[in-house]
């Protein structure tokens, strides 16, 4: 599915709306480049489950966890690790098991060992950007389901983003 | 002897006390998993009711998995911490062997399963032998399919115990006929009956020794391609 945000506010009104069909146990992987728009998904999410603190990009803490009443959402950053292990010892799968919602910055990078879970690539359209003449704001944002477990969600979930589309 | 048993390798929380005389005090939650809340205050309890205080300890048990990352790194650091400020040895023991040993008079091969999430479980096997049992096929760990082939492949009578035997009960049972039963959870009450056996022996090693088994695929380095890039 993909999807076009031409503003910041569009990509938290995304990611509000996958927000929506989130339930605990999910890990959500936010790929993309540096600048890309992944912490800006995260923070529109995170605001969707009722999160009042500001979320930041939790590269030097691994891991920032948000109590959100019934569940906890899980904010990882896998950028500065170097090796898998490293990326084990996080235990993500078992944060999402306990009532929680996981999501992983940079997560593709583990995509195997985090098993069924929600891949949400984010692009910028550099050649605009390069010409000068383009949308700076302009991200694109691919969503797959890695796995079954978002499959019985994925119809309403595509009818929810219906305005969104590229 | 007194030993303390501490065992968080799974959604439980166990803790026991005990000796020659056998398991004193056992202190056991099974829900919430809430390791790191649950149990300092659990050994606490667990010393008081039995009367017994930390310097009366001789010996540190700890179940040093497989199973919950975030349970055994609770349990394992907790239990270095005491056995390093008491200045007393560490036995460390396998969840696996904790959970087989409560069926050690089973005539069938024990195959204690425990969830080790993602769909995946941890098992091996053992089988009685004169004076306890003997562990017969190796820790392993993979997905359901690959255990039942392995029952399939040994084609034994089994008896399958632990959480990951439970939660995946109709998937084992309709690929190999066998018994589910037993405990869900590893207890702190085999393992410090199975400790003091080996605490007699003097078999038992410094808290830097203990280290925890995690069995999960080996460990390699990142493909950063993506993030190399851009830097």
């Amino acid at each position: 599915m993909l999807l076009r945000a031409g503003s910041v506010e569009i990509t938290h009104a995304i990611a509000a709306a996958v927000a929506g069909f989130a339930r605990p146990g999910d890990m959500i992987v936010l790929a993309g480049e540096m600048g890309s728009g992944k912490t800006a998904f995260a923070q529109g999410f995170g605001r969707a489950l009722g999160v009042t603190e500001p979320i930041t990009s939790p590269t030097f803490t691994l891991v920032h966890s948000y109590d959100c009443g019934r569940i906890t959402l899980h904010h990882a950053d896998l950028y500065r690790l170097e090796r898998t292990a490293e990326v084990a010892d996080l235990a993500l799968v078992e944060l999402a098991e306990f009532d929680g919602i996981v999501l992983v910055e940079w997560g593709d990078v583990a995509g195997a060992s985090l098993g069924d879970h929600l891949e949400v690539r984010l692009g910028v359209d550099t050649d605009a950007l390069l010409s000068g003449d383009g949308d700076e704001e302009l991200r694109s944002i691919e969503l797959t389901a890695v796995g079954r477990s978002w499959s019985r969600r994925w119809d309403r979930l595509n009818t929810a983003l219906e305005p969104y589309r590229w | 002897m007194l030993i303390l048993g501490i065992e968080t390798a799974t959604a439980q929380v166990s803790v026991a006390v005990g000796g020659h005389e056998g398991v004193i005090g056992l202190f056991e939650v099974a829900r919430g998993r809430r390791h790191a809340e649950i149990l300092a205050p659990a050994i606490e309890f667990v010393l008081r009711q039995a009367d017994i205080e930390l310097t009366e300890l001789g010996v540190i048990a700890v179940d040093t998995g497989p199973g919950l990352f975030t349970g055994m790194r609770v349990g394992l650091a907790s239990a270095k911490a005491l056995a390093q400020a008491l200045r007393i040895p560490m036995i460390g023991i396998s969840s696996l062997d904790l959970l087989a040993f409560p069926c050690r008079h089973s005539d069938r091969v024990v195959v204690p399963v425990i969830d080790a999430r993602r769909g995946e479980v941890f098992w091996s096997m053992y089988r009685q032998v004169p004076g306890g049992l003997q562990q017969v096929a190796p820790p392993t760990v993979g997905p359901v399919d690959e255990l039942v082939a392995d029952l399939l492949a040994r084609s034994q009578e089994v008896l399958c115990v632990g959480d990951g035997a439970h939660r995946y009960r109709e998937e084992i049972i309709e690929g190999y006929h066998c018994e589910i039963g037993g405990d869900e959870h590893p207890s702190a009450a085999p393992l410090v009956q199975l400790a003091h056996a080996r605490a007699l022996r003097e078999d038992w090693v410094n808290p830097r020794e203990i280290h925890a088994v995690y069995l999960r695929a080996p460990d390699a380095q990142i493909n950063w391609a993506t993030r190399e890039r851009r830097e």
